[in-house]
């Protein structure tokens, strides 16, 4: 399920965000969207509940691991007694089934790992993704090749079957939740490394930049002072849709049974358990599956709006045209003066499908150009 | 230079670029598997192993070799083929040959392709489904945007996305052939053997592994769609008169196709990947199983050569895409 | 040692576990042995039986597989010179004559056994099965490309340590005598009353020698037994086993082959098999598996539903999960440290955790609580149910741990209940009751494996199981306690290196015995004398509970093997 994310989120992004507009419209565009809105407070509640947890735990008077063996039926497998698998006043949302353990400590402990995990893979990710991008634009050719061609590599790899693999074979004394936001994240950089090459030829072209380049600074400060303001806003569209996808994976590689261990709660880790007790504990299934559903749908509408925020040229369709034709042409040696800028393009949604594999790069943008609309109107 | 001429040097390097990827993949691969640690020979051997067998078995998988040479050994299989010893007899493992298993000894060209046609049953089938639900929502609620069955139809779509494929799997599989035995619990049968049994068989799982990556679809479609529904001579045909149901299913949807293709092409990956869950979750006997199968005993020569085949078919589903896009570009360009 | 046939290779998301089990004959009243499910019980030949199973027929090889009592599939195909008795319970712990016409005839010390064939026994192809056969069938065992039995043909046989088999070593082994076609005798190095037992395997299952293709005889193997492999895919993925014509009933009292045909479908996932068997539609109605049981989640389903219940069929086999302590390392060296390890321990929620009391019954002897295995009860350190802690602090006390203690458990991934991460995560919320904090280690089950099997890197405090190869004391206590088991340079069972000359004794003058009652008690005494050292802890016997299609009949399940037999079964 998780590459379909990577694929749905890569498919709505597009890679051609032009330098960051002010913080202060952005907040502004932001605010406009309802839904975004209430994607981003049910994200800090998130957030904030996986950072209270011991808090939290606390108040209910509950930890994690404690076993309640007397709240079970063993002879019945060890389902909970009582009705809604034993909730209450002592266990806000019942027990485990097997251990009776408290399924809300579980469950926000659960989200500590979770959130890590993702957040972690994304940072790996986008810390790779824009050295390698970076690297490959501002380099020479032979450079630029390499890392490409790198890119490529990495871009073939199945996340799922290189993951599954990988963290088979890695020893088990490696500590799982690192391992996997790791494994995560050195596999799949390569289509943010792609975007921000992309991106970062066409801001190479640009004229600040030019100038710049011009009065003899360095690429270092170049790259510091003039590129990374203007990655910032495909960056983070980006990273923002990588996060659910990253979610996924964990909750994924963890149903295969090579994610973060028990005892451990993860949300992945409690599906993987409970998907069996479908019938027997119905709520066993349900709280991690909802809380797993809430966090992906939540993130992914705020991706959306940051996007659409981010960019609201797009519905003046006064883009930067992006996609396979300057890149081809950025990889001919005998067209390659520089990458063409802005709209000339009259089908940009050809664009985008060199740069970005599996994703036309347009969409995203129509659909943010869509949403505009629909605000507006 | 001919434009034709342009072309074919495009896709030529496209090519050479394909095949220089493969190589590097493949070393990559490689090095990272065999140089893993863990004793395979004791793996291999089963326990309560004498020495003298473990020395031999060890001897036999090669395994005192040097890395390089173990490699240039495989890539000689891959190009060439090589002879290796069962102990009645000697075996050719034809090119191209990925090695042989070190749990069961079967050649790890033999077991792929045995499991390809349920792996390749699973996903196109899949395909033809998530194709037709993804563009069909995407359509939908591009045509019926800002009322409430478009905001339905959004919500469907991001609810396929956020819930895993063995929690749809599962609940499906327990209502429609458990409670309402609608459907026989899925069992992989031949094609060949009998086709309305195959499909069957295979309805489940086509629709959960579908579910998820229409998702994908219906976003793009619809974005796609809106985008050209915004165009100029999507208005002029409006002005002209012609008919909405004609200007969104026709000219609109023509506009949106391009990019629908090109997210198919390259979700093959993607689609693999789905396939060893809906696989395992489903007990069909495909590539994505077996690949559990292997990284479970450790049986690096199976593991390798399905990273390495599920990555050939990437490779080459994103090059057809870049060639394929370069000669409709170019259709533009000179149109 | 019946590991790796049982090592749940599951990675799916089931809880089921593929656990395997132990039980006294005399159990309780969950122990129906289910002769029949109402109705017309007559069982009747023809039909279609499937198989639902998990695991693939790996290695359809008799040379190669690893089976007690000749396996259940297997059984089908290859007959053995002994086999186990096809009936319910305890009467089903007994060896009985298969291809021979007796189960041995022993030397007056053991050491000397002769076989005489039955007459009029044929393979598939309709040629007389031979004592040569037998012989070849062995001795391409020691074959380095088809290992993967057990070993004590090679510990057993005079001269046979270094044997490589029949490709390399064209003589054979001078331990097994062929006087004429029918008789056949075996030379051993040491008194084994036993042998009998070890005879049930299927290397002694008759292989032809101008049949043989090596690794590849498995792809479809000449049957000696009532049904002949038609299909063999994918290494045993899909088995479908049609009547072989050239078998007769008149030489064969155990397997009744009731069915036509038989399709054994591997590589589901267990929680699909128990979903198909409770919904019994169409071609599930005949079907049976052999390596999935009920799980947790399905136990508590299936216990209100009393026409599902009365599909399920419950067994024992000989099988023990225990805690293991590797008296090298520290603090473990320390009696004291083990004892009060084992008056914390709390079997009531490691119960919990293999699923429950129904699923699993606590342990506190290593010997399976049956009595063909001589089960004598004894409980060194009463824990009662839910673990004594302050019995416990009072030992680390003394042991100067006033402070407590840090360790570290050991444990496999697997998703088995067995070793897995839910049994260590009970005993480490035990254990932190007397003020022992425990770390997990959880290995991927090779690593696992391999870890504790090898003296350099076993670890001091980990989690262990063991199944019979046969029911009787002695293969569950002599790879495990026998001093001269550890091995050094291979893989070692002996865990807590124990080697006790009395230990010692006491095993070679059991093994003369052949007269397995007097052995039985004495494996019994003996196991209760080595539990004194607390060298290990243990902790359940599962019990196996399996549903069946509905329209399976005549289920009989054994306490050797506690699944049901598929020679039994009828489908119509």
């Amino acid at each position: 399920m998780s590459e379909v994310l990577a694929a749905s989120e890569a498919a709505a992004t597009d890679v051609s965000v032009p330098a960051a507009p002010g913080a202060r419209p952005f907040w502004r565009r932001l605010r406009a969207q309802r839904a975004a809105l209430v994607a981003a407070v049910v994200v800090a509640l998130l957030v904030l509940v996986a950072l209270a947890a011991p808090l939290l735990t606390a108040l209910e008077g509950q930890d994690p691991t404690t076993y309640h063996p007397g709240l079970i039926d063993s002879a019945r497998g060890g389902v909970p007694v009582g009705s809604f698998g034993g909730a209450g006043a002592d266990h806000w949302l019942g027990v485990e089934p097997q251990t009776g353990r408290d399924l809300f400590a579980r469950l926000v402990y659960g989200a500590r790992v979770s959130l890590g995990v993702a957040l972690a893979a994304t940072v790996v990710q986008i810390a790779l993704g824009v050295t390698v991008g970076v690297a490959a634009a501002l380099g020479n050719r032979w450079v630029d090749q390499l890392l490409s061609r790198l890119t490529d590599i990495i871009v073939a790899m199945p996340l799922m079957i290189m993951s599954l693999a990988l963290l088979a074979i890695v020893p088990q004394s490696f500590p799982r939740p690192v391992l996997v936001a790791l494994v995560i994240g050195l596999i799949a950089w390569g289509n943010i490394a792609k975007i921000v090459r992309a991106q970062t030829l066409t801001l190479k072209g640009l004229d600040h930049v030019a100038a710049a380049r011009l009065s003899g600074w360095g690429a270092w400060r170049i790259a510091r002072r003039e590129l990374l303001p203007g990655l910032a806003a495909p960056v983070i569209t980006y990273a923002a849709l990588l996060v659910p996808t990253n979610i996924a994976v964990e909750a994924a590689l963890s149903f295969l049974g090579v994610g973060v261990k028990p005892p451990t709660p993860s949300w992945g880790q409690m599906l993987t358990a409970a998907d069996v007790w479908y019938q027997a504990a119905p709520q066993y299934l349900l709280f991690p599956a909802g809380a797993l559903f809430v966090t992906v749908v939540a993130l992914t509408v705020l991706g959306d709006g940051v996007r659409t925020a981010l960019d609201p040229r797009a519905a003046s369709r006064l883009r930067v045209g992006t996609g396979r034709k300057r890149e081809a042409g950025a990889e001919t040696p005998d067209t390659a003066a520089g990458p063409r800028t802005a709209g000339t393009d009259p089908r940009p949604r050809t664009a985008g499908t060199d740069t970005q594999p599996r994703t036309a790069g347009t969409g995203a943008e129509a659909r943010a150009a869509g949403t505009d609309k629909e605000e507006t109107a | 230079m001919s434009v034709f001429g342009g072309l074919t040097g495009f896709v030529l390097r496209r090519v050479l670029g394909a095949v220089a990827t493969l190589f590097a993949l493949s070393v990559i691969v490689y090095v990272v598997f065999y140089a893993a640690p863990g004793n395979v020979a004791q793996i291999t051997c089963g326990p309560r192993c004498s020495p003298e067998q473990l020395h031999q078995v060890a001897q036999q998988l090669r395994l005192d070799d040097p890395l390089h040479v173990r490699y240039w050994h495989f890539l000689e299989g891959l190009v060439a083929g090589h002879d290796y010893s069962t102990g009645t007899s000697v075996e050719h493992c034809p090119a191209p040959c990925l090695g042989v298993s070190y749990q069961s000894g079967r050649q790890v060209m033999s077991i792929i392709t045995a499991k390809l046609p349920v792996s390749l049953s699973l996903v196109a089938g899949a395909m033809v489904l998530w194709l037709v639900l993804g563009v069909g929502t995407g359509v939908l609620s591009a045509w019926r945007r800002g009322r409430t069955s478009e905001r339905v139809l959004t919500a469907l779509t991001l609810a396929g996305t956020a819930t895993p494929v063995f929690v749809i799997g599962l609940v499906l599989m327990i209502v429609v052939c458990g409670e309402f035995q609608w459907l026989p619990f899925p069992q992989y049968v031949n094609l060949t053997d009998d086709p309305e049994q195959w499909a069957w068989n295979l309805l489940l799982p086509w629709l959960s592994l579908a579910l998820i990556e229409a998702a994908a679809f219906a976003r793009l479609t619809r974005a796609s769609m809106l985008e050209t529904l915004a165009e100029d001579h999507i208005r002029t045909f409006r002005a002209y008169g012609v008919g909405e149901r004609s200007v969104v299913g026709r000219h609109a949807l023509r506009g949106a196709l391009a990019p629908v293709i090109a997210l198919n092409a390259n979700n093959v990956g993607s689609a693999v990947g789905g396939a060893v869950l809906t696989e395992t979750l489903f007990g069909l006997p495909g590539i994505g199983q077996e690949l559990v199968h292997a990284v479970n005993v450790v049986d690096l020569p199976v593991v390798v050569g399905m990273v390495l085949v599920v990555g050939f078919f990437v490779v080459i589903a994103n090059t057809v895409a870049d060639v394929l896009f370069a000669v409709a570009d170019r259709r533009v360009v000179l149109a | 040692m019946r590991q790796t046939s049982v090592i749940a290779r599951r990675v799916a998301a089931a809880s089921v576990s593929l656990v395997v089990a132990a039980g006294a004959a005399a159990c309780g009243p969950e122990d129906n042995d289910a002769k029949s499910t109402g109705g017309d019980a007559q069982p009747h030949k023809g039909g279609t039986l499937s198989v639902l199973n998990a695991q693939p027929q790996e290695d359809f090889d008799p040379a190669r597989l690893y089976t007690s009592g000749g396996g259940n599939v297997p059984s089908l195909v290859f007959r053995t010179l002994t086999t186990r008795n096809r009936e319910n319970g305890a009467a089903g712990a007994k060896v009985v004559p298969d291809l021979a016409t007796d189960t041995g005839r022993p030397s007056k010390d053991a050491t000397v056994w002769t076989y005489t064939l039955k007459e009029g026994l044929k393979y598939e192809d309709g040629t007389p099965i031979t004592s040569a056969d037998i012989k070849y069938g062995i001795e391409r065992s020691f074959a380095p490309e088809l290992s993967g039995g057990a070993p004590y043909l090679r510990d057993w046989l005079v001269g046979a340590a270094d044997y490589q088999g029949p490709y390399k070593d064209k003589k054979g082994l001078a331990a097994i005598e062929t006087p004429d076609s029918r008789t056949i005798v075996f030379h051993l190095n040491k008194p084994e009353g036993e042998f009998p037992f070890l005879a049930t395997q299927t290397q002694f299952t008759p292989v032809p020698k101008s049949k043989d293709t090596g690794t590849k005889y498995e792809e479809h193997p000449v049957s000696s037994g009532p049904y002949k492999v038609v299909k063999n895919e994918n290494d045993g993925e899909h088995l479908v086993l049609e009547r072989n014509p050239h078998w007769s009933a008149a030489t064969d009292a155990e397997r009744k082959a009731y069915p036509d045909r038989i399709d054994v479908r591997s590589g589901l996932d267990s929680s699909v098999i128990n979903q198909r068997l409770s919904a019994s539609q169409g071609a599930d109605a005949a079907a049976v598996t052999t390596d999935t049981n009920l799980g947790p989640a399905e136990l508590a389903k299936v216990s209100g539903d009393k026409a599902l219940a009365a599909r399920v069929g419950t067994g024992h086999f000989g099988y023990t999960n225990y805690i293991a302590f590797n008296p090298k390392v520290k603090p473990f060296d320390n009696p004291k440290v083990r004892q009060a390890i084992a008056y914390a321990v709390d079997r009531s929620s490691v119960v919990n955790a293999a699923g429950g009391s129904a699923l699993a019954e606590p342990a506190t002897t290593f010997l399976p609580n049956q009595k063909s295995f001589g089960y004598t009860p004894y409980d060194p350190f009463p824990a009662g149910a839910s673990g004594n802690a302050a019995k416990a602090r009072e030992l680390l006390d003394e042991a100067g741990y006033k402070n407590g203690l840090t360790v570290t458990l050991t444990h496999s991934n697997s998703k088995d209940f067995e070793t897995s991460p839910e049994i260590a995560t009970a005993l480490q919320d035990a254990l932190k009751k007397a003020g022992i904090t425990v770390k997990l280690q959880g290995l991927e089950e090779n690593d696992y494996k391999s870890k504790i099997h090898d003296v350099k890197s076993e670890p001091g405090f980990f989690l262990a199981h063991w199944g019979a190869d046969w029911p009787s004391g002695g293969p569950f206590l002599a790879p495990i306690f026998d001093g001269r088991q550890i091995v050094k340079d291979g893989a070692n069972f002996n865990t807590g290196q124990l080697n006790d000359k009395s230990v010692n004794a006491e095993i070679d003058a059991i093994n003369k015995l052949t007269d397995l009652d007097a052995a039985a008690q004495r494996w019994g005494a003996l196991d209760k004398k080595i539990g004194e050292q607390a060298l290990t802890v243990p902790l359940f016997h599962p019990v196996y509970k399996r549903l069946y299609g509905k329209d399976v009949k005549n289920i009989v399940i054994s306490d050797w093997t506690g699944v049901l037999d598929i020679s039994q079964v009828a489908v119509k």
